[in-house]
């Protein structure tokens, strides 16, 4: 507990030993595991839930399902950052779901022949960030499909809210979506 | 494009219910309502081939669940944490503020916020400098920012998870230390800021409240003018409101830096 910095810089494989010493019940290990991932988790809380307080209440209560959930981190299976964005993210669109209905966000443009998807997140930073093979995948998709399927994911939306956003029956959301999600499962899966 | 579409013989035109594979790709993927989501995590929790096939949709968007920017979580997430859990909400071991990089980080913003401070206050750097963009100090990433000129040397006051609290720059002549917040949720509580000036291996001695969201200047008491020098520290402390300045602090350590330079 006495070098933090050694803990920060931590490569991910070292969040894995953490989060393994954690489901052991090593409290120090499970202070080491919040500094070096909350300022992540509290980020993908914040993408879909916006507002700090309930962002904040999510993530404390991610963490204490962390505490009494570590033991089923398998190590062999999946990255410790993954299984904990995992948890943040499912508990944000959850708690989204149980809040009022959300003051009706942005219209998306899903123009078929449009060029560049909508701006989010990962394509604003894309000059700074390795792209992913989830991008590549993603790439080939028909525009509107890319665009719905990155902003449900980006900002945890419902069929029904995609729908009213871009102004399309909710039958061709889900049909655009679910092709969509079977596309990228074979490209990302080839 | 549908005549080369390789799913387009699988009905997905929304009418018929879809694949569990497509299932377990919209739970992910965030598009269920809630008692959509609901009937999915049951699944899960009942049959491991469904939640095998959630696992590796999980994977193949953990990419993007990663790219999302670090936000630092206020400083009093964790003690409530340790609440929840049923643990004291003041840790022990403690490897302290000076052996932390986001301390050191947070450190590098300092300028911008005291720059910032200039012009909140309109204190006169010697020189004209630009206005700094009025950015949040993320602490996590190491912000890539030019420094410009300080007009003053700051002390900065770190919070727990090592993101800046407040920035203090003192003015030694004036007896005054003016404290720049950076804004945090209110303590649900209803406790107010304390802040502290303790010379090394003293007790604390009240400066009296400071505001968690407003910038404003401190007088200090002519009896502590000497014990605000270099090597000692500034805290801020959560406390009732009544009887302030206390003789001592009760509440937890929200904020502290060591006076490097004045």
């Amino acid at each position: 507990m006495t070098d933090m910095s050694a803990l920060q810089s931590d490569a991910a494989s070292d969040v894995d030993a953490l989060l393994t010493r954690v489901a052991r019940g090593d409290q120090s290990a499970f202070e080491s595991l919040y500094r070096s991932t909350s300022g992540k988790l509290l980020g993908i809380c914040l993408r879909v839930l916006s507002d700090r307080a309930e962002a904040e209440d999510v993530l404390q209560d991610v963490y204490v399902t962390v505490w009494n959930k570590a033991g089923q981190f398998d190590a062999g299976r999946a990255r410790a950052s993954t299984w904990l964005g995992t948890i943040a993210r499912n508990r944000s669109i959850d708690r989204l779901r149980a809040l009022p209905a959300p003051a009706s966000r942005a219209p998306i443009e899903i123009a078929e022949n449009a060029r560049d998807p909508a701006p989010s997140p990962s394509s604003h930073a894309e000059a700074a960030i390795e792209r992913g093979r989830l991008d590549d995948c993603l790439e080939q998709l028909e525009p509107r499909r890319q665009t719905l399927i990155r902003t449900a994911f980006f900002d945890g939306a419902t069929y029904e809210e995609l729908a009213v956003r871009s102004g399309s029956p909710l039958g061709s959301i889900k049909s655009w979506i679910r092709r969509g999600l079977m596309q990228l499962k074979a490209c990302l899966e080839q | 494009m549908n005549t080369h579409d390789p799913f387009a013989n699988d009905d997905a035109s929304g009418a018929t219910p879809p694949s569990d594979e497509v299932r377990a790709g919209e739970y992910v993927l965030g598009v269920l309502d809630a008692p959509g989501r609901s009937q999915a995590q049951a699944r899960i929790d009942a049959e491991p081939a469904f939640a095998a096939l959630v696992e590796r949709w999980d994977q193949h968007f953990a990419w993007w669940l990663l790219q999302v920017e670090s936000v630092a979580p206020s400083a009093h997430v964790w003690p409530r944490i340790r609440t929840d859990l049923g643990w004291p909400s003041v840790g022990g071991a403690r490897g302290g503020v000076w052996n932390s990089l986001p301390f050191w980080r947070a450190a590098t913003g300092l300028a911008v916020a005291a720059g910032l401070a200039a012009v909140v206050i309109g204190v006169r750097p010697p020189t004209p400098t630009p206005a700094p963009p009025a950015v949040v100090v993320q602490p996590v990433e190491p912000p890539a920012i030019e420094v410009p000129e300080a007009p003053r040397p700051v002390t900065v006051l770190a919070r727990d998870d090592g993101s800046t609290g407040w920035v203090a720059t003192i003015d030694p002549v004036a007896s005054e230390v003016l404290m720049v917040p950076v804004p945090a949720p209110a303590d649900p509580a209803g406790r107010v800021h304390e802040l502290w000036l303790i010379a090394e291996g003293a007790a604390p001695q009240s400066l009296g409240q400071v505001s968690g969201d407003t910038a404003h200047t401190i007088e200090v008491p002519a009896a502590l003018r000497d014990t605000l020098a270099v090597g000692a520290t500034l805290a801020i402390t959560l406390e009732p409101q009544a009887g302030i300045p206390h003789a001592a602090p009760t509440g937890p350590i929200v904020a502290k830096g060591g006076i490097a330079r004045i």
